[in-house]
């Protein structure tokens, strides 16, 4: 054993223990990177040569960089995200539909029925008066005006998560080509040296990226390289190649996006992605809207074809049949009042008779009882009402389901910055500890120098 | 082991509990602010649709109560015309038991059939009056004036139709059997009646007959046993060129047809009616198909077909002709011809109703026939009575004079009877105005418990969330207060 060999090893003290506090420095300003993972030191002995009696401990050097993860919660995260991202998709559109049928404050279509049926039965207390014609008409158009743009809101609402899905297919591609990318350039580090952990942190939120847009599976090849594939076997990145996604209007959808692959526009990948954003926007605009507009639809043209039926049985002011009162149509979009009626509002068949009495009109007025809904078991105004409350049920459903997701989604993260997030006390006392070892090794640095000057010394 | 605590973990933490309970906080703000509960569907879905099915019943119930404001109104109007009407028979009465005595002469008597006929102008006043723009006693009938003045001795149907600028404004009646010509009647030389002449013509107005003077009566006879009554009750005398046309049978407006349609025969019904025809299938006579409605045109008999010769029969008496015009008959074409027996009564005996409650209909009007005529529940034609009793005077007849005391006293009768129904018509109401009282304090309770706020606990619930928002902002600016940096050295 030599004191030149012991300050090769106070050397490598040196050096090693200046790489650990480089790093350490590193994790302590990363400690609010999204998605870093602390990295450690591993210091590992030399090993040690037999010189003739004992053995001489060579010294310590950083074996390698490592990354603390847990891979598993890794993707248990991701799960979570798509969760999240899906509810999160349905909660914002959702929100939008409450607030165009949000009746807390009235004035909205159950009050506005309330004022149509009730200008029939002034209409009915009064056949020929003109005011409460004009009183009808006025309440007939609000009503129709409403059912029009409460129509046009959910249209608007269901354009809104269309172009949602166009954005999000866009963004999905850049998130493929980042993995694609990031695979490419960790897979050259590993051929050469080190570990890229910096790359994989930066893959790992890309992954999370795409999680947020739809499901999707992933495995680590043996060159490093995540490959990414739908739920159903089709790959979207492989190494460093990727299958793009793209949208198709479809013409048999009110041309709404279909999401696609750009190499084969005709497979329609809806049925494979059922969870993320994408699946949100896609479920709301094609079921959950649909739906709330074919409701609004068949409570429009159950008023307009009810009403018109018995308006027609009547005689208006100049003993004619009574024409339509609303403008035939099965969409609630296109409610109008007649035209006639609007030009002339002797044109309202209020009469039973063509002495004109006042019954048709209390007929009419009357249909806020009739069961005319759900095969005759609910009126018009208690098919509206449980409508609202069906909107409110999915809004509020919706919400407990993401307040759900989100605190297991917080409960995994907490978990995982328990793993791999930076604890700066323990960076501190990691800082101490390295010091004290470089301050260690500089220390045996100079008793190696001693020795040898001692050594020289004997000499002269 | 102890759990690694990361900055991250501590940080995250704080600010998701920091997010929660202000959350739960903007929420109670809220909830404070508008005093509900309820404020969007998704804060309590079953208890928004709850509310909105409440608020419908509120509103129907505030309908509900507006109706019955309008029939009290009606009913209470109904009332004070009938006490009027009452009085007026009790002075009729005081005359005839006067009158009938020795006492009184023939000088007394011509006086008393003058006081008599202001008395009877004073009742078709009162027959006549109006609601808003409708006759209280006209059964459902708007068009017309309830009663005439003067009786029709058989039976009619339809009027004359004056033209529309025309000077005159006196009611014009037709009686006698109706033979089915388009008579236009002119006035060649205005006056008053016993000056005017006319002349007739029998084919729409192309060719007219000679002229003559229409007397004092102003009953003229028209060729084929029509008559034909002018009623010089207006306050215009008849001018040249004034015409009057026999249109017996009224069309709808925006009828396609225009053909002339008369209807003919004498109508045998007790009833007033009005009878309607409805084109069903467009075409020629040979081609089209109708019905035929004994009510106005609410319920239709059965699909006819008989059109061939443009003369159909309608039912007790009455005939409707058709002659071609250049348009064919359309469907949906609506004719009525309106029949009345004799009398002075030209409403129907159709009662208004409205709604006081949910499938409840209640008919606040009393038609005119049931309180002044013979027909439907009444005894006697107060009309009649009163012009007989004139007539008596004026024939200085004492006998007959006395013989229309106890008519009179059945027509007072007849009347206390209705103002007796009035009253229980208002009772119902009072019973119905009581319910729907109560009825929309229950609902406003309802309404208030599914989505008002209580204040009280709301209050109570903003404090305490007040101190865990506190303390939460308290722990987070001491979060990094406290490191293992504060005591390196």
């Amino acid at each position: 054993m030599s004191s030149i060999s012991l300050l090769n090893t106070a050397r490598e003290g040196l050096s090693s223990h200046q790489t650990a506090i480089n790093l350490t420095g590193s994790n302590i300003t990363n400690v609010n990177t999204p998605g870093y993972t602390r990295q450690v030191a591993v210091f590992s002995s030399l090993g040690c040569v037999n010189v003739g009696a004992g053995q001489v401990q060579l010294g310590v050097e950083i074996e390698k960089i490592g990354r603390v993860y847990d891979r598993f919660l890794g993707v248990q995260i991701n799960d979570k995200i798509n969760d999240l991202g899906y509810s999160e998709a349905k909660k914002g559109i959702l929100e939008k539909v409450e607030i165009i049928f949000n009746e807390s404050d009235g004035d909205g279509i159950s009050e506005l029925l309330d004022k149509f049926w009730s200008s029939w039965e002034d209409l009915s207390a009064n056949p020929s008066g003109i005011v409460e014609r004009h009183a009808l008409v006025s309440a007939a158009q609000n009503l129709a005006s409403v059912f029009r743009s409460s129509s046009d809101e959910l249209v608007s609402v269901q354009n809104d998560a269309n172009t949602e899905i166009s954005g999000l297919t866009d963004q999905a591609n850049s998130y493929m080509s980042d993995i694609a990318d990031l695979n490419m350039k960790i897979g050259a580090i590993r051929t050469g040296k080190g570990d890229a952990n910096n790359l994989r942190d930066k893959r790992d939120e890309a992954l999370k990226g795409l999680a947020e847009i739809f499901d999707f599976q992933h495995l680590e090849d043996s060159n490093g390289a995540i490959n990414v594939f739908l739920p159903n076997g089709m790959p979207l990145v492989m190494g460093d190649r990727i299958w793009e996604l793209d949208v198709e209007a479809n013409p048999a959808n009110s041309s709404f996006y279909d999401v696609v692959f750009k190499d084969d526009t005709t497979a329609v990948l809806h049925d494979t992605i059922t969870k993320g954003k994408l699946a949100g926007f896609l479920e709301i605009r094609d079921t959950k809207i649909a739906n709330y507009l074919d409701d609004l639809n068949s409570l429009a043209a159950s008023i307009i074809a009810e009403v018109n039926n018995r308006h027609q049985l009547g005689y208006d002011m100049g003993q004619n049949l009574g024409g339509v009162f609303f403008e035939p149509a099965t969409e609630a979009e296109n409610m109008r009042v007649s035209s006639d009626i609007l030009e002339d509002v002797n044109k309202i068949a209020a009469s039973e008779t063509v002495n004109g009495d006042g019954g048709n009109a209390e007929l009419i007025g009357a249909f806020k009882d009739g069961l005319f809904m759900n095969s005759g078991t609910s009126t018009f105004n208690d098919y509206y009402a449980s409508f609202v409350g069906k909107v409110g049920q999915d809004l509020s459903g919706e919400e407990r389901g993401l307040d759900h997701h989100t605190n297991l989604m917080n409960q995994l993260v907490n978990k995982r910055e328990g793993i791999s997030g930076v604890s700066i006390d323990e960076e501190m006392t990691n800082l101490i500890k390295y010091q004290l070892g470089y301050n260690s090794a500089a220390r045996l640095c100079n008793v190696a120098d001693e020795l040898i000057d001692t050594l020289l010394n004997l000499v002269r | 082991m102890a759990i690694r605590v990361s900055e991250n973990m501590k940080f995250n933490t704080m600010v998701n509990n920091l997010f929660r309970v202000q959350d739960s906080y903007n929420e109670i703000m809220e909830k404070m602010a508008t005093q509900k509960k309820i404020n969007r569907p998704s804060d309590d879905p079953i208890g928004m649709s709850r509310v909105l099915s409440l608020r419908k019943s509120k509103a129907s119930v505030e309908q509900y109560s507006r109706n019955i404001d309008n029939c009290n109104s009606w009913i209470e109007i109904t009332e004070s015309k009938l006490n009027s009407v009452n009085e007026l028979l009790i002075d009729a009465k005081e005359i005839a038991i006067a009158q009938s005595t020795a006492t009184a002469s023939a000088e007394t008597r011509n006086i008393s059939a003058v006081a008599v006929q202001q008395i009877i102008d004073e009742m078709l006043s009162l027959a006549n009056s109006r609601y808003g723009d409708r006759y209280l006693f006209s059964g459902t009938r708007m068009d017309e004036a309830p009663f005439l003045s003067s009786y029709t001795d058989s039976s009619r149907i339809g009027n004359f139709i004056a033209a529309d600028d025309n000077a005159f404004d006196g009611d014009v009646t037709a009686g006698g059997t109706y033979t089915g010509a388009p008579y236009v009647v002119r006035i060649v030389a205005g006056g008053a009646l016993g000056e005017a002449t006319y002349e007739v013509s029998d084919d729409g107005g192309s060719t007219w007959g000679l002229s003559s003077t229409i007397p004092a009566s102003g009953a003229i006879s028209l060729p084929g046993g029509l008559d034909m009554t002018f009623h010089d009750n207006g306050t215009n005398q008849l001018a040249t060129g004034d015409t009057f046309a026999l249109s017996t049978v009224k069309t709808a407006e925006d009828n396609a047809f225009d053909g002339e349609v008369t209807a003919s025969g004498s109508y045998t019904g007790s009833q007033n009616k009005t009878y309607a025809v409805k084109i069903v299938d467009s075409g020629s006579f040979a081609d089209a198909t109708y019905r035929v409605s004994s009510d106005g045109g609410k319920t239709w008999g059965g699909l006819a077909t008989d059109l061939d010769t443009g003369t159909i029969t309608l039912g007790e008496g009455i005939d409707v002709t058709f002659t071609a015009g250049t348009t064919d008959l359309t469907a949906d074409d609506i004719f009525y011809v309106n029949a009345f027996p004799p009398g002075y009564y030209n409403g129907n005996s159709e009662e208004f109703s409205i709604t006081i409650g949910r499938d409840t209909s209640f008919n606040y009007s009393i038609s005119g026939e049931s309180i002044f005529t013979d027909k439907t529940g009444g005894n006697v034609d107060i009309f009649k009575i009163l012009n007989d009793l004139k007539d008596s005077l004026e024939a200085n007849d004492p006998d007959g004079v006395a013989a229309q005391l106890d008519s009179i006293e059945n027509a007072s009768g007849q009347v206390n009877e209705n103002i007796a129904r009035c009253g229980t018509r208002m009772n119902r109401l009072e019973i119905a105005e009581n319910n729907m009282a109560d009825l929309e304090y229950n609902l406003t309770r309802l309404i208030s418990d599914t989505e008002d706020a209580d204040i009280t606990e709301i209050a109570t619930e903003l404090a305490m969330k007040e101190i865990t928002l506190k303390a939460a902002y308290a722990m987070a600016s001491e979060m990094g207060g406290l490191t293992i940096l504060d005591f390196l050295k």
